[in-house]
């Protein structure tokens, strides 16, 4: 019952038994104005009676803990520092935990934003390669598990009209696909099953950021024309805010059109097909497993060479599942952070505890209850947490922003990520827990302090042999979990100076890149594309600050890399399916220069090299040496199209440098490079998609300072030209090594702030300690001992624990390092340079925290001190 | 409760006997504070003056320990009156007070009647 309830009600009872008397003395004959005079006499002094009353209610649990707050904010208002430290210590593991707890939640924990997301899984070659289209068909056909399966194509379009031109990112699907994510578009409606088909298939969706950024968000959109690569298409319907479709491909799609896959459904070697398919609700992953490979067991065996490795994988791990161990190894990192945090306020705590033993032995002696006690101390330990809670959450939303804004572009579901209210929830109950959990030690050591010990000996010695040990095991804690944090760092920081160490291949300082699409354009057709390439060329290497140029189909790393069969000369011809595989790439002259990519053997493509003149090609220097081990590669032929009893040959005019492909630290492989000018279609089976070259130009000075005058170049020849992906090659190799980057720089960060937690353990312990024998040294340097042995004792005892920590650690470290050896690279998880270094590092880092109480020691005047208490 | 202060009225050492009374009149029914004075002064004949603030914080401390339990109701005279009336943790207490009481009683009266004696003899 609240206590304002209870006064009302008082008030009511006192004025009701005024208004009995009152009422029986006139009933008796007295006069109302007497009756009344005489009972409040009778009743005493009003306000009396109600004080003492109300004294009999006791306190309020409420008013108590009240109470205990205000006592306890006064007391940390009291200690400032004490009260500073204490809370951003605490900020620091809360905060940090919030942050990295709220990323894992958003890509790792929270289901995709689907319908049913547990049921859709992806079908696929190798977990990773695409999928043929009469493969896709026949799994379509026979199989009896999936609800629905559809297949995805990537795709990207000129969006041309209404402002600059522009390359969109967009897939081509199925009809099926839509509907079996179970969604709805915010506007309009999807592709009906009619629309998968030539002729019926010019309609897209828009995705929800295109429509408002190239749409004005114009609900009327719906049903006009655009012009996707010089054809118009319907729009048809509008995707909702948050709708995201491109699964695993990494640029984010925002156009949807209708994949026709009827001239193709004969086709098992052109693989460009991601399949994704809902499990039925009876039926399991592993049935569905099993059905798949029983299936392809029998094309496999039909058809050889094309039914291999066919895996069936949740969609939800096949979207998250390579950064998934990175992530655990950061959630892992800050949870030892939170863990340090915990053990260094609960040292600063017990400390604190000891230090008070007198305040809480005068509290006893005055007829405090143990209960009472122990309920103080904790609600102090509380309004810290909460306190520390709070700035935790305010760092935790400010780390999480800084962090989205750090992370790597290709890090899934990123969009995904904020701060999450349960994820905050957690975090401060993990806060307050600590504050429960560690405010309950010192508590029940306090109260269970001996009244009169503690009184006569003026709190030193009071804080007992027993306080001094578990905070010495506490630090010791601290300095293992550091060290475990600092290995980590140490080996993630390896990883990234091997990854830097890595040789491209080429030179990327100094060199500018952008691709130009062709598409839809009227300078599409391919005698015109030799044409405008060349012109292009030419202008954009006159530029002033342009050293050279040169252009490719897929630049390393930012293009895409498509595998071609081919054939050599001279060896037996592979059966179906069985033929090697490489990179297919096509260069314009200049592109090697430009790159610093050297030509190990022969020469460059010529402008010489055209459609007509005989067929040329450069290998890599690893398809080289493999192909023809110990000769002379160069006047070799191989074929890479016509037909099998009529190939044709190109020959080899150059052994090319490996270089990487895709990932930075992919293996090199077979790749070779064609002639663009010979071959301006790029690819024999001419992919319309295929028009697009990405120019390089390597620069006098500062490369990206060229990006203006190179579009105005491109735009004076044509001005309806898309040109996307302007990037320096630096920028292009950073955001290759940004994910190890990233990684690096956040174990970096949180070992950082182990290690000075740490410290500040250590300092704390042993300052205390300091403080608390002064007495004793005191005395021992009244009886000789010089500074010196002082010094050597405290810094002796600090080491002892920090040493004791370190191995600790060293001995944690070892198992838990193996657990992230997926993210490692060029390094072994127990690299003895990194633990020696990590170690040496911690165990300065211990020496200064202890020497500095330790000179304060040395410095004690003897007589003072023996004087003192 | 552990913070709860002596109790610090003036009628502390009567304290056992107005409890006593209270939790006997309640015997008879429940009963509004007013209605438990008049019935104590009216049952010794005006010996016994229940000061008012004597009987309140007695009624709320008994009812803080559960001897007594209250509500509001309305009286014959359109009066709103919180009437008390006894639990059975109530009637408990009043066995013990009263064997308490009686103990008391025969203690005194053994000792006084034994200080007579020495007197007769």
């Amino acid at each position: 019952m609240n206590r304002r309830r209870r006064e009302r009600e008082l008030d009511e009872e006192i004025a009701a038994h005024l208004a009995m008397a009152v009422a029986d003395r006139v009933a008796r004959g007295q006069n109302p104005k007497e009756a009344e005079a005489a009972a409040r006499r009778e009743l005493g002094n009003e306000a009396i009676v109600k004080e003492t009353t109300r004294a009999q209610w006791g306190r309020g649990s409420f008013e108590r803990l009240a109470q205990d707050v205000r006592y306890g904010l006064r007391l940390l208002r009291r200690s400032p520092g004490f009260a500073a430290v204490a809370i951003v210590t605490l900020a620091l593991g809360v905060g940090a935990n919030t942050a990295i707890l709220s990323v894992v939640d958003a890509i790792l924990l929270r289901p995709l934003p689907y319908a049913d997301p547990s049921r859709l899984v992806v079908l696929l070659h190798d977990g990773r390669n695409p999928v043929a289209p009469a493969n896709y068909l026949d799994w379509k056909q026979r199989s009896r598990s999936f609800e629905s399966m559809g297949a995805a194509e990537n795709w990207s379009a000129n969006l041309t009209g209404g402002g600059t031109p522009e390359k969109v990112p967009a897939l081509l699907l199925t009809p099926e696909i839509l509907p079996m994510l179970g969604v709805r578009p915010a506007l309009g409606r999807f592709f009906l099953p009619s629309e998968g088909v030539a002729g019926q298939d010019h309609v897209v969706l828009l995705g929800d950021g295109l429509w408002r950024r190239r749409f004005g968000a114009d609900p009327n959109v719906v049903g006009t024309s655009v012009q996707l690569n010089g054809q118009p298409y319907a729009v048809i319907g509008v995707m909702p805010p948050g709708f995201l479709f491109a699964p695993f491909w990494t640029a984010d799609s925002e156009m949807w059109a209708p994949l026709d896959l009827q001239a193709r459904a004969a086709s098992r070697e052109g693989s460009s097909l991601r399949i994704f398919g809902r499990l039925r609700k009876d039926v399991s992953l592993s049935a569905a497993r099993a059905e798949i490979a029983a299936i392809t067991a029998v094309l496999e065996r039909d058809f050889p060479g094309t039914n291999r490795r066919v895996t069936v994988t949740p969609l939800h791990e096949k979207v998250v599942g390579n950064v998934r161990p990175a992530l655990l190894v950061l959630l892992g990192a800050v949870g030892l952070v939170l863990l340090i945090a915990c053990a260094n306020v609960a040292n600063m705590l017990l400390a604190r505890s000891s230090a008070r033993q007198r305040e809480i032995a005068l509290r006893a002696a005055l007829g405090a209850g143990r209960g009472r006690t122990i309920r103080q101390l904790l609600t102090e330990s509380l309004v810290l947490a909460a306190l520390g809670g709070v700035a935790g959450a305010a760092f935790g939303a400010w780390s999480l922003k800084a962090l989205v804004a750090l992370a790597p572009a290709s890090i899934p579901r990123l969009t995904d990520v904020h701060l999450d209210g349960r994820v905050l929830l957690a975090t401060f109950a993990a806060s307050l827990a600590t504050g429960i959990v560690f405010g309950l030690a010192p508590a029940l050591q306090a109260s269970s302090v001996h009244l009169q010990d503690a009184l006569k000996e003026g709190g030193a010695a009071g804080a007992g042999r027993e306080g001094g040990r578990v905070r010495r095991v506490f630090v010791a804690a601290e300095v293992a979990i550091a060290l475990v944090l600092l290995v980590g760092a140490g080996l993630m920081t390896r990883t990234f100076l091997a990854l830097q160490a890595i040789d491209p291949g080429f030179d990327p300082r100094g060199v500018i890149t952008f691709e130009v699409s062709v598409a839809g354009t009227r300078q599409a057709e391919p005698g015109r594309r030799s044409v405008l390439y060349r012109q292009i060329l030419e202008r954009i290497a006159a530029l002033p600050g342009v050293r050279s140029a040169g252009a490719i189909n897929h630049i390393p790393i930012a293009g895409d890399v498509w595998g071609f069969p081919y054939r050599i000369e001279g060896r037996p011809r592979p059966g179906p399916g069985e033929s090697p595989v490489a990179a297919y790439r096509a260069v314009m002259p200049g592109y090697f220069a430009s790159m610093r990519l050297p030509i190990l053997r022969g020469r460059d493509v010529s402008a010489m090299d055209v459609a007509g003149a005989p067929g040329v090609v450069l290998v890599s220097d690893y398809l080289a040496r493999h192909s023809w081990p110990g000769e002379d590669p160069i006047g070799k032929r191989i074929s890479l199209d016509g037909t099998d009893d009529d190939p044709k040959w190109v020959t080899v005019i150059g052994v090319v440098k490996d270089t990487v492909r895709h990932e930075w630290n992919d293996p090199p492989e077979d790749e070779f490079y064609l002639s663009v000018l010979q071959r301006p279609g790029l690819v024999a089976s001419s992919q319309s998609q295929a028009a697009y070259l990405t120019f390089v130009a390597r620069a006098d000075g500062d490369p990206a300072a060229l990006a203006p005058s190179l579009r105005a170049a491109v735009w004076k020849l044509d001005p309806t030209l898309p040109i996307s992906q302007v990037l320096t090659m630096d920028q292009i190799v950073a955001s290759a090594n940004a994910r190890a980057r990233f990684q690096m720089l956040l174990l970096a960060a949180f070992a950082v702030a182990a290690a000075l937690l740490a410290a500040v353990g250590i300092y704390g312990v042993m300052s205390y300690a300091v403080a608390k024998r002064t007495r004793e040294i005191g005395l021992r340097m009244a009886l000789g001992a010089n500074p010196g042995d002082v010094l050597r004792l405290v810094v002796g005892q600090g080491m002892a624990v920090a040493l004791a920590g370190a191995g600790v650690g060293i001995a944690a470290a070892l198992p838990l390092a193996r657990l992230m050896s997926s993210v490692l690279y060029g390094v072994r998880p127990t690299d003895p340079a990194t633990y020696a270094g990590v170690a040496l590092l911690l165990l300065a880092i211990a020496l200064l925290a202890s020497y500095l109480p330790a000179r304060r020691a040395a410095h004690i005047d003897p007589g003072k001190a023996l004087r003192a208490e | 409760m552990v913070d709860q202060k002596p109790y610090q009225n003036p009628i502390e050492l009567l304290q056992g006997t107005l409890d006593l009374l209270v939790l006997q009149t309640l015997t008879w029914g429940p009963q509004h504070g007013y209605g438990i004075a008049h019935v104590i002064r009216a049952g010794s004949r005006d010996a016994l003056q229940v000061d008012t603030g004597s009987l309140y914080p007695a009624l709320h401390r008994l009812e803080r320990e559960g001897a007594v339990a209250s509500e509001w109701k309305t009286s014959e005279n359109k009066q709103r009156v919180k009437v008390y009336r006894l639990t059975p943790q109530g009637r408990r207490k009043l066995t013990q007070e009263r064997s308490r009481w009686d103990r008391l009683m025969e203690a005194m009266s053994g000792v006084l009647d034994a200080a007579k004696e020495p007197e007769e003899a």
